[in-house]
């Protein structure tokens, strides 16, 4: 299986948005979106728990290819807290209850687009990280928030 | 980043230079794929509770994966 590009995180971007598909990249990859210069593997998606968000986003999942069983879509579609997807073009974690983040739509409102990816903020990464309290989030928390630091710097000097 | 202290230096270089690069470019240097034992041998897991899948992770993938709490 190939890394995760630019190619997939667009399709995964036109495809839910073309279902209507509500989420936000989060853990590192949404930091990589927003300029963290970092290394991961895996590509997090923080989804809105709903009925209709599910539905939505199995019909999308699906047109990208990713293999779901009827168990394994009724399981994405009813928003099991943390689903691992391995079984498609890429790897995917859907995250429907993040450490860290109380609702979905206190970090929609927070939310950064970067070239139409939706992005949670980056107090809202650096809280679900620090939340998670693994070794490897451990790690990597002071450089991501002295990037937050001077990403928060940068956006003050262009106001 | 302890409190009141300023970043390193090379941090700070490097975040400058990846502020230049354009998402693309940015997206390719970041995605690694590298197969981590245990947790790439399944094609598809779920967890009811976020609890659940941190104590699946501290039980059965390698320590030094990372995944493991503090």
């Amino acid at each position: 299986m190939a890394a995760f590009e630019y190619r997939q995180a667009a399709e995964v971007r036109d495809a839910f948005a073309r279902h209507g598909v509500r989420y936000l990249f989060l853990g590192k990859s949404g930091a990589i979106l927003l300029g963290f210069p970092d290394t991961t593997q895996d590509a997090d998606l923080f989804v809105q728990r709903s009925q209709d968000n599910g539905r939505a986003l199995v019909i999308a999942l699906r047109e990208l290819g990713f293999d779901l069983t009827e168990e394994q879509a009724a399981e994405v579609e009813h928003g099991k807290d943390f689903v691992q997807l391995k079984n498609g073009p890429f790897d995917l974690d859907l995250v429907f209850a993040p450490d860290g983040i109380e609702r979905f739509e206190e970090a929609w409102e927070r939310r950064l687009e970067v070239e139409g990816f939706p992005v949670c903020h980056l107090d809202d990464i650096i809280a679900s990280k620090a939340a998670t309290n693994r070794v490897k989030d451990r790690e990597s928390l002071p450089r991501l928030r002295a990037f937050r630091e001077y990403w928060m710097a940068k956006q003050r000097k262009r106001q | 980043m302890r409190s009141g202290k300023s970043p390193p230096r090379e941090w700070l270089a490097e975040f400058e230079a990846a502020a230049q690069r354009p998402l693309e470019m940015r997206l390719r240097y970041a995605f690694i794929r590298t197969h981590k034992p245990v947790l790439d041998d399944a094609p598809y897991r779920s967890f009811d509770t976020t609890a659940d899948y941190r104590r699946w992770c501290e039980e059965n993938l390698p320590d030094w994966l990372g995944y493991g709490c503090v």
